[in-house]
């Protein structure tokens, strides 16, 4: 099979073996790191949701809303990233032999298409966002599902190491 | 004090076992015990960052503050639950583990420095609420909360890689008296939730 093929050549490489080396230290701190970043995307998505909702932070435009969240958002997202491929190299067969690494992997980059279509969004309208763009139901609900899909890529990332629970569904899952 | 029959004790009860013997119960305990840290954490870092004048400065400290300790607090209430459950499933084990119990000692610091921020420097009103950069007191206070709480997430990390198995391992027959459960395992006899 191919991703078993890919994650075979990756483990064999020399990154690789340089992480399997130090993987009792190394990919705890990894990790860890990983969920400092999540926390950050997290909060950020939390925060912006609650913004267009108009539920919380009304005091400021969601221009501003964005302003302020969307940079560290981004910034966490490139850790994440970072972080992650470390975690693919050290660990091939465990991330990507699983049905939850791949789902996981098409909420991420969703959730980070809207990430981006909000930014261009939100600066294209200005302060008038939130009456030109923002008050329509459907915005709020794509705001809703999208705090509910960034919620999903955090628990399907932590199910990379229980994807037994797929069933057949699972590619680690021997017929 | 003997905690040993308690942890026993938590461990034998009913709930415990029953999330011990279903496959699909802790895993779905530990996700969204990492969604509710992750929040917690998140929401936390804005307000220390707003104190340290790094971030959210267009915005009053106390409106910050406000926003977001509803949801820091909600989510712990959620971390403590599903954090209980885990605990319980395996006790003693938690119990004994070194990161555990610096994980818990790293909160208790984490709780009693931000009991003494309340009462001093972030005491309502706060004077330096608007406009004003914080007193050294309080971003002390906010650069120890964050450093604290990075290592409570690093700590927690590591009891995941130190506890695996064990459980199995306890309650695992010795093979010579259980032969057709040894043979019929083979030489992997951790079950599949015994993963980090």
């Amino acid at each position: 099979m191919i991703l078993e093929d890919v994650a075979h050549w990756i483990a064999a490489t020399q990154a690789s073996v340089l992480i399997q080396t130090n993987e009792k230290w190394f990919i705890p701190a990894v990790q860890s790191v990983h969920i400092v970043g999540i926390g950050v995307v997290l909060a950020c998505v939390l925060v912006m949701t609650l913004r267009v909702l108009g539920w919380s932070g009304k005091d400021q435009s969601v221009l501003q809303t964005q302003r302020r969240f969307g940079p560290w958002m981004i910034g966490a997202l490139w850790l994440l990233l970072a972080t992650g491929v470390l975690m693919i190299i050290g660990e091939p067969e465990r991330e990507l032999v699983t049905f939850s690494f791949w789902a996981k992997m098409t909420l991420v980059a969703l959730g980070t298409a809207v990430a981006l279509v909000f930014q261009r969004s939100v600066r294209a309208a200005g302060p008038d966002w939130e009456d030109r763009v923002g008050a329509h139901a459907s915005v709020k609900m794509v705001a809703v599902a999208t705090l509910v899909m960034w919620l999903a890529v955090v628990f399907l990332g932590r199910l990379i190491a229980y994807d037994h629970i797929w069933g057949a569904l699972s590619p680690s899952i021997k017929q | 004090m003997n905690l040993i029959p308690l942890l026993d004790g938590l461990k034998n009860s009913g709930i415990a076992t029953a999330i011990r013997n279903s496959l699909y119960i802790f895993p779905l305990l530990e996700a969204v015990h990492v969604i509710a840290l992750t929040l917690v954490f998140g929401t936390i870092m804005i307000v220390d960052l707003r104190i340290l004048g790094v971030a959210s400065t267009s915005r009053p400290y106390s409106r910050v503050s406000a926003d977001m300790l509803k949801w820091t607090w909600g989510a712990f209430a959620l971390a403590l639950v599903t954090g209980s459950f885990m605990f319980i499933t395996n006790a003693r084990v938690y119990f004994d583990n070194t990161f555990f119990r610096f994980k818990f000692l790293l909160m208790a610091l984490a709780g009693l420095n931000m009991l003494v921020f309340q009462l001093t420097a972030g005491r309502e009103p706060v004077a330096w609420n608007d406009g004003v950069p914080a007193p050294p007191r309080a971003k002390a206070a906010a650069i120890a909360s964050l450093v604290l709480w990075v290592l409570v997430i690093g700590m927690g990390r590591s009891v995941g890689f130190t506890t695996t198995g064990a459980a199995a391992k306890e309650t695992a027959p010795p093979p010579s008296v259980d032969f057709d459960s040894f043979l019929s395992s083979g030489p992997s006899s951790a079950p599949p939730g015994a993963s980090h």
